[in-house]
């Protein structure tokens, strides 16, 4: 039961009800005269929404890539992976058989297209296969409307007499685009196979994916540790043989309760080590629940890239090779503290003393700017905020200051360079923005007992307007 | 002294020391490339495969800048020869303030932990690793089992480290009862000296109290940054250079000791 512009219709209708000719889209005092016992809830699309994304994150159990059909709907890519069950035929019936125990109702189908297979599910018998290259046929006694055309337009040419998808097929492309839009044009070609259809994928499909199912369920930690290992050993057997290595990888649980966590390890250099990768995914496996047991578990891999054989060092080198030392201490950082704990400093082309550091990925590629120059001097540390100060005693407008309190200490200034402006990025802003008062002038100083200090002082010089000093970072 | 006398201690050193490290090599040693303090040290050069303290005094204990600057220094031959990791708590690290004294910044591995305990764990991690030769943490404290592990972990590959005692946060420092370290420098930041006839500031002078050296002697100094802030590339000499021996006065210069 929803409300839309100020009219109470039904959303959605059980299976007793749809006996009763009640239907989406009716008005609720309709409904109620239709059937005066009827019972309604209030529609919960959010919640909806999130139980589509369940089921869809649990039919990674089939296939990588699965992408929701808002609302009530869900793709499968089963592209070439129908043999893991034996077929389309078997993994259908399985499929069916699980939603059926799940207590689900559906209707489903294989095609070759999502939109061939939209239909065949919306409109045709449940549980189709339509063969390679053959859905013409299986889409000919379909109505119109299952091309998901927009209401109106399904109406147009219902009106016109075209009952059949057939009826259309058999249509004059030219005439057809013109009477019914490109829009239509393009489901039809859609269906067929003739365009192509981008489907959001809850996750970036990967073709490279390994499977292991138990006869029975597993639910000790130890054996989810060793089926670990095994799956990571079958998904890198594959990927050895075709010469590729891997960043991430991503295990899945698929729990008899249908649900399925999953651990993730990422690795800084493309590698395809089982007993490696199983390492880093080991510790993560203790946080996962087994629930009433673990019956299949996949692996995923992403990020795949090419990855040449490595060449065995016949005597030993002076400088250790980066995948020996340096990746796996990077990895095992990586997967026990965070991605975003671990970094290298990269040079970024930019003026301003915050942003001329960027974080990177420890052994990511070299980045293309230039290093930062060693002959403007920085200091070791900057503070995030610059720290106000006061009792600064400067002569104005270009005078460093001679004399300065900050943290409750006052610093007899004894040697000073700047001021070194450093303005804005004026052209990354909307130019309302920017104003001189985001101008900064940084001295460099040097108190008596030794301290060098980075300070600036905020905007340009007005008399009258007490100055604005701040210090930014210390030299050491 | 007579020759003889001379071989004689130097075996009797070796001997020892071969005690004292369990019969494991030496990882050999860093000179700074001046006697007055190479004559201090043992073996004559920083100690590596052994971990260094490096302490702040005042403030410095918190912001812990002229620490940072002298151990970016003291650790840079080694970073140039190997990789470096850099573990702290608090990201206030400037990658260009570095490079302007002569750190390849640009290779460092930063690694941001979340307590003390685990800036340890990761810098035991990284000694463990081939190929890394200097490893760099900031931690309050390190108490005398945290400071045998990273001494086994030094062992293990020859990497040596250098604990930054920092204060978290701006509490108090703990005072530590006692420890593992090889050696342990304060540090504070000296007034600089511009060459004569310039203006601005000097090179980064810092002066220096070697307060605990094991196997050494301990000493003042105030060192300079040899070459800051300029685009030549290291030439080999270290990157400290000694201006002064405030030392202990000592009439005698120091006595080379045999390698």
């Amino acid at each position: 039961m929803e409300t839309t512009r100020g009219t109470r219709r039904i959303a959605a209708v059980s299976l007793e009800a749809a006996r009763l000719k009640l239907h989406p889209g009716q008005k609720a005092t309709d409904a109620f005269a239709i059937a005066p016992e009827l019972t309604t809830a209030e529609a919960e699309p959010e919640a909806d929404a999130a139980a589509l994304a369940a089921l869809v994150d649990w039919c990674v159990r089939y296939s990588p890539a699965a992408a929701a059909d808002a609302p009530d709907g869900l793709y499968l890519d089963i592209t070439g992976l129908a043999h893991l069950w034996g077929g389309e035929a078997e993994l259908l019936a399985d499929f069916q058989g699980r939603l059926a125990a799940a207590g689900l109702p559906f209707r489903c189908a294989i095609a070759d297209t999502p939109a061939a297979a939209w239909a065949l599910a919306h409109y045709g018998p449940g549980g189709t296969i339509a063969p390679p290259g053959g859905q013409q046929p299986a889409l000919d006694p379909l109505p119109p409307a299952a091309l998901r055309l927009d209401p109106e337009a399904a109406a147009q040419i219902e009106r016109l007499g075209l009952r059949r998808l057939a009826q259309l097929f058999a249509l004059p492309r030219g005439p057809f685009a013109k009477r019914f839009g490109k829009a239509a044009l393009l489901r039809l070609d859609q269906a067929l196979g003739r365009s192509g259809e981008a489907l959001s994928f809850r996750r970036p499909p990967t073709p490279w994916v390994a499977r292991l199912a138990f006869a029975e369920p597993i639910s000790t930690p130890e054996d989810m540790a060793r089926v670990a290992f095994d799956a990571a050993e079958k998904l890198c057997a594959r990927l050895e043989r075709e010469g590729k290595g891997a960043r991430r990888f991503e295990l899945y649980f698929h729990r008899l309760d249908g649900r399925s966590p999953s651990v993730v390890a990422g690795l800084a250099l493309p590698g395809r080590d089982a007993r490696r990768v199983a390492k880093l995914l080991v510790p993560k496996i203790e946080a996962v629940d087994p629930g009433f047991g673990v019956e299949v578990v996949t692996i995923t891999a992403s990020e795949v890239e090419t990855l040449s054989g490595r060449q065995v060092k016949l005597e030993g080198a002076a400088q250790p090779a980066v995948e020996d030392g340096l990746a796996p201490l990077v990895d095992r950082l990586v997967n026990r503290l965070g991605e975003e704990r671990v970094w290298r400093a990269a040079p970024v082309e930019s003026h301003v003393p915050e942003l001329s550091a960027a974080r990177v990925r420890p052994l990511g590629p070299a980045t293309e700017a230039r290093t930062w120059d060693p002959e403007t001097p920085r200091p070791v540390r900057l503070f995030r905020r610059p720290e106000p100060l006061d009792g600064v005693i400067a002569l104005t407008p270009d005078d460093p200051p001679s004399q300065f309190r900050w943290r409750g200490q006052t610093h007899r200034v004894r040697r000073a360079e700047g001021p070194e402006r450093i303005g804005e990025e004026w052209w990354k802003r909307e130019i309302e923005d920017v104003s001189v008062a985001h101008v900064r002038d940084y001295y460099r100083v040097e108190d008596a007992e030794g301290g060098r200090f980075w300070l600036f002082r905020a905007g340009l010089y007005e008399p009258g307007a007490p100055a604005k000093w701040w210090l930014h970072g210390l030299f050491g | 002294m007579s020759d003889f006398r001379g071989k004689g201690l130097a075996a009797l050193r070796a001997e020892i020391a071969a005690l004292e490290t369990g019969g494991r090599a030496e990882s050999g040693f860093l000179p700074f490339g001046d006697l007055a303090v190479d004559g201090r040290l043992p073996g004559g050069g920083l100690p590596l495969g052994r971990w260094h303290e490096v302490v702040g005094e005042g403030l410095e204990g918190e912001t812990g800048a002229a620490p940072a600057a002298f151990t970016a220094l003291m650790a840079t031959p080694l970073a140039t020869r190997g990789e470096a990791v850099w573990v702290f708590r608090r990201d206030d690290l400037l990658a260009p303030g570095l490079i302007g004294l002569g750190f390849p910044a640009e290779r460092l591995i930063q690694v941001c932990a979340r307590d003390e305990a685990e800036v340890l764990s990761v810098m035991e991690d990284a000694l463990a690793t081939v190929g890394v030769a200097a490893v760099i943490g900031e931690v309050a404290d390190v108490d005398l089992t945290a400071g045998r592990r990273l001494q086994l972990g030094c062992e293990k590959r020859g990497g040596t480290a250098f604990v930054l005692r920092r204060s978290p946060f701006g509490g108090q420092a703990r005072r530590g009862i006692g420890s593992t370290a090889s050696t342990r420098w304060r540090v504070r930041s000296a007034p600089s000296e511009p060459p004569a006839g310039e203006f601005g500031l000097g090179a980064p002078r810092f002066r220096v109290d070697l307060e605990r050296c094991r196997g050494g002697r301990t000493g003042s100094f105030l060192f300079e940054a040899a070459r800051p802030y300029c685009l030549e590339t290291t030439d080999g000499a270290h990157p400290l250079r000694l201006v002064a021996d405030l030392g202990d006065r000592q009439l005698a210069p120091a006595q080379p000791l045999a390698a």
